[in-house]
């Protein structure tokens, strides 16, 4: 297996920062690849240019070196993993910013040869989003979760539907314990030894 | 009205820009009031830092004076009683950059408050009574419905739950413009004019 667990928290020492090393790390100790990105910490630009967008529909959609190395990874494996505290209903503003940057034509989608949209990166054979909230569940619920839709549907449009997905939700994150995050990590590990072994 | 009007596209003489003329037109011909935001033109910043993030944690109250650079838009956001979105929308949502505006900006203290103990928020945004999004897509509805409006939702849902009771949400969209004529992008063009004067 070969994973890109990609991160969006822009502290250090998050709890986010912790579940994808927990990630990782299980992946890592079962003789999986794994390449961890961290959005932050790599200066990653949420918004795409007026250059991106010039550039978008053309032969070369891809200016910024950055952006060709997460399409390289992201093109290298078989398993995407997301790991993104929800604001605002949805991702932050950067992981946003990476599926439109990356996801440009000729990789996230192809078209064939009747003009019609079809999978870019059917390589992406399972798809795991892991996501805390700091609303409880009722609340994400009624709110219908964009974020999750994001993940679960709109980037399986580029996988293709057969790509196998799980969701990993922590919700009321900032009444939780430490045993309770304790538990959570445990439970993430628990099932990439599912998925994984 | 007071309309205020955030407009994110990194061209400003894009589809999504000659939208935003044809709203400015209809506010001004239906008498309103209007202030404007360009995103890209102010070259704002859209990934909210740990720094901002610490000030949500610090208390219930939000501390939105410990977050520097967001005070401009929250004036205008207390100002308006209308809010008027005008984007493209990507991979079925605002675009990253507005994105960026909603984490930033409509932050606990400014578009709700979370008072001690509380487990639920309380809206700060009651005055807006209107919400008006603009917005084009490239594929067509069918492509959108299965994505999961997550654009949709998170303005009929999340910031709609924040306005007024009584708020009213208009949808102003065109689809699959990739492939929309110049016959049909007129007619939207002129929708958005009527309906902005009516706001």
């Amino acid at each position: 297996m070969r994973a890109l667990v990609v991160l969006a928290h822009p502290n250090p020492e998050s709890f986010n920062h912790a579940i994808a090393a927990r990630v990782a790390a299980t992946l890592r100790s079962l003789g999986h690849d794994v390449v961890v990105r961290d959005l932050y910490a790599e200066g990653f630009r949420a918004a795409m240019t007026a250059e991106e967008h010039e550039a978008y529909h053309g032969e070369t959609p891809v200016v910024d070196p950055l952006v060709a190395e997460h399409i390289a990874d992201l093109q290298r494996a078989d398993t995407l993993i997301v790991v993104y505290p929800t604001w605002w209903s949805s991702m932050p503003a950067i992981l946003k910013g990476w599926c439109e940057r990356i996801m440009v034509p000729g990789v996230g989608f192809v078209f064939d040869a009747r003009g019609r949209v079809r999978p870019g990166i059917k390589n992406i054979r399972r798809l795991i989003g892991v996501s805390t909230y700091g609303s409880p569940r009722w609340y994400v619920r009624l709110s219908a979760d964009a974020g999750r839709r994001t993940v679960m549907r709109s980037m399986r449009l580029s996988t293709g539907w057969r790509t196998r997905s799980d969701w990993l939700a922590m919700y009321r994150m900032d009444a939780r314990s430490a045993e309770d995050r304790d538990a959570f990590l445990a439970a993430c590990e628990q099932r990439i030894r599912e998925l994984a072994g | 009205m007071r309309a205020y009007v955030v407009f994110c596209h990194p061209r400003r003489q894009s589809f999504t820009g000659a939208a935003l003329d044809r709203v400015l037109v209809g506010l001004a011909a239906g008498g309103h009031e209007v202030r404007v935001t360009d995103l890209y033109a102010e070259a704002f910043v859209p990934e909210l830092d740990a720094a901002a993030l610490a000030a949500h944690h610090v208390d219930h109250r939000g501390h939105p004076e410990r977050r520097p650079g967001i005070e401009p838009y929250v004036e205008h956001l207390a100002w308006c009683d209308a809010l008027v979105l005008v984007h493209p929308t990507w991979w079925s949502a605002q675009p990253a950059m507005l994105k960026g505006f909603f984490d930033r900006v409509l932050v606990k203290g400014v578009a709700y408050d979370l008072p001690e103990g509380a487990d639920r928020i309380r809206p700060r945004l009651r005055h807006i009574r209107r919400l008006v999004v603009v917005t084009s897509h490239g594929s067509p509805k069918y492509v959108n419905a299965v994505q999961g409006e997550s654009g949709k939702r998170i303005v009929g849902r999340t910031l709609r739950g924040l306005c007024s009771w009584r708020c009213r949400t208009r949808w102003i969209a065109l689809y699959n413009i990739d492939r929309a004529g110049d016959a049909k992008r007129t007619a939207f063009l002129d929708r958005v004019e009527r309906r902005l004067q009516r706001l």
